[in-house]
Parts: C-alpha cells; structure tokens; sequence
C-alpha cells in the first residue's frame, strides 16, 4: 500500500473502535493465534471471565464459520472467488464488545443465512436454548459444522446478529456479520 | 484394547482414556480445525471400550472452552455413557469448571439436563 495511506488506515481503525483486526486467508493456525491474542487482550480489560469467553466464542464460532464455507466451496470444486480470504474485526463501542466477520458467500447460501438469523432474531431467550437443544439433536450436516454456531452466538449477544449483504456479481456477495456482546 | 491418550494443543485438549481402571479425562481447550474429525477415533474408542468393560467408569471433564463442533461432539460421548448407565454400568461424570466463570457452569449444566447418570459440576478456584 502506499505508505502516506498508513496513518489514515490507523485513523480509520481508531475512529471505528477497532482493536484487533485481520484481512486475509484464514488457517487453522491464524485462527489459534489470533484466538490467543484476543484472550491476552481481554484478559487486561476490565470484564468478568464470562464476558471474556463470550467474546472468544463469537470470535472463534465466526473465524471457524468463514474457514469451513471455504473448505466446503474448495471441496465442491468451486475456484471462481477467494472464498478463504476473509476479515474478522474486534472493536469496542462504548462499553460493548463488536465481533465482525466478512467473507464471500454464494448468494443462495446468504438466503439460507439471512432466513435462519431472521428465524433467531424473533426468539427469546429460551427460544434460543430450545433451538440450540433441537440442534445439536440434530444428525450434522455434510461439512464441518454443528450448525449450531449461528445460535450459539445469538445466546451470547445482548441484541440480535446485525448482518449487511454487499453484492459482488449476480452470483456473490460479500456476507458482514456482526454480533454485540 | 489400549489405553488412548491424545496430546492437546491449543486448540484440542489432551485425552486420558485408561481402560484398566475405567477413568476417562480430558482436559484444556476444545475448537479443533474439525471437530468430527478429531472426536470420531475417541468415540468409537468408547464405545468399543463399553461393549467390553463392566467396571464401573469416572469420566474427568475439565474444558475451560468448547467450540460448538465440540459441544455435539460431548453430547454423543455422554449419550453412550448414559447408555452404559441405563444399561446398569456405574457411571459417574465429574465436570470440573472454573467457579468465577458463570458461563462455564452453565454449560456443565447444560448437559447435565440431556442426561439422567450422575453428573457432579465442581467448581474449582483457576489462576487467571
């Protein structure tokens, strides 16, 4: 990048509450390390170890979201968008923790996504457990997922999964979700 | 039969299952890269060792995080000890869980509710 652009890159992140933040094709690994740094980070913060954990959760439950998407798109074959390369980002807005993530999703499959978190953002809080229940009941779907992380996730918030869908073709689009903690 | 012991990392926690004594443990951190993948070889040890053992069985849970892969991963391990339980073999669970975190002890008592064996949640005192 040209290097005049770093500060107004730092600017940006502060202004938007960011603390840690990565663009970029998501490992096991990176998952693992970024997951420790996010603990050391919270673990300076002034917040119970509850808080704490449900801010890992989230962290971990979107990272390992956008890597299985790209395993399943990379096991189906499909090479046409960089489904791996992602973006997860941590900030704080006054006192409340925001877990984002970003990535490129089959506009079919963002319509199942949309449908299900619409589906969680009319439950309670024991609406919530009942389906998580339900869920992990449930025989897994073909991947790597419980299917369960969307509601885990939900339980954890204080206010519903915001989402925002930015279209890239007639195909995909760019999938952002971000929970409140 | 042999006695299965797994490493942990930090993202898989290390497996203690003893079939001479019947003791079970895991303990540290569960978000593995696959959590089939990694639980699949621990479940059908299990459930091997089951048909095999009539001794009575502890199984030692400390886990200070579980990703949502490996929580339906646990919840298969307790359904097959639930029902070796129902089936008439001694089985206790032992889930020991940090006491200052509320959330750790909610999910201990979440599978608690799934199962009817006895399951003792113990808080434990952990550094930060």
């Amino acid at each position: 990048m040209e290097l005049r652009n770093l500060h107004a890159l730092k600017e940006t992140y502060s202004s938007e509450g960011i603390l840690i933040c990565f663009a970029g094709p998501f490992s096991h690994s990176i998952i693992e390390e970024l997951g420790n740094a996010v603990k050391r980070y919270l673990e300076a913060e002034q917040m119970t170890k509850a808080s704490l954990m449900d801010v890992f959760s989230v962290f971990i439950e979107q990272t390992q979201n956008v890597r299985n998407y790209a395993e399943q798109m990379a096991g189906a074959g499909n090479r046409e968008m960089d489904f791996n390369s992602g973006i997860v980002v941590i900030g704080k807005n006054g006192d409340r923790y925001e877990v984002s993530s970003g990535n490129i999703v089959a506009r079919t499959d963002i319509r199942d996504a949309v449908a299900r978190l619409d589906t969680l953002k009319g439950l309670d809080k024991q609406g919530l457990k009942a389906a998580y229940k339900e869920q992990m009941r449930k025989e897994p779907r073909p991947g790597k997922g419980a299917g369960l992380g969307l509601i885990d996730m939900s339980r954890r918030t204080s206010q519903p999964l915001e989402y925002c869908i930015t279209e890239i073709d007639g195909r995909y689009s760019f999938f952002s979700l971000k929970a409140i903690l | 039969m042999n006695t299965l012991h797994i490493a942990g990392t930090k993202s898989s926690p290390e497996i203690l299952f003893d079939h001479t004594t019947g003791v079970l443990s895991m303990s540290g951190e569960s978000y593995p890269e696959n959590s089939f993948e990694f639980y699949g070889p621990v479940v059908s040890w299990l459930s091997g060792f089951l048909k095999a053992h009539n001794g009575p069985v502890t199984f030692n849970i400390h886990l200070s995080y579980l990703n949502t892969g490996s929580t339906k991963c646990m919840m298969d391990i307790l359904d097959l000890l639930e029902e070796a339980f129902l089936a008439g073999v001694q089985v206790v669970v032992n889930w020991y869980c940090d006491e200052e975190n509320d959330r750790a002890v909610e999910t201990a008592e979440e599978f608690k509710e799934e199962i009817t064996l006895p399951f003792a949640i113990i808080p434990i005192s952990e550094a930060p």
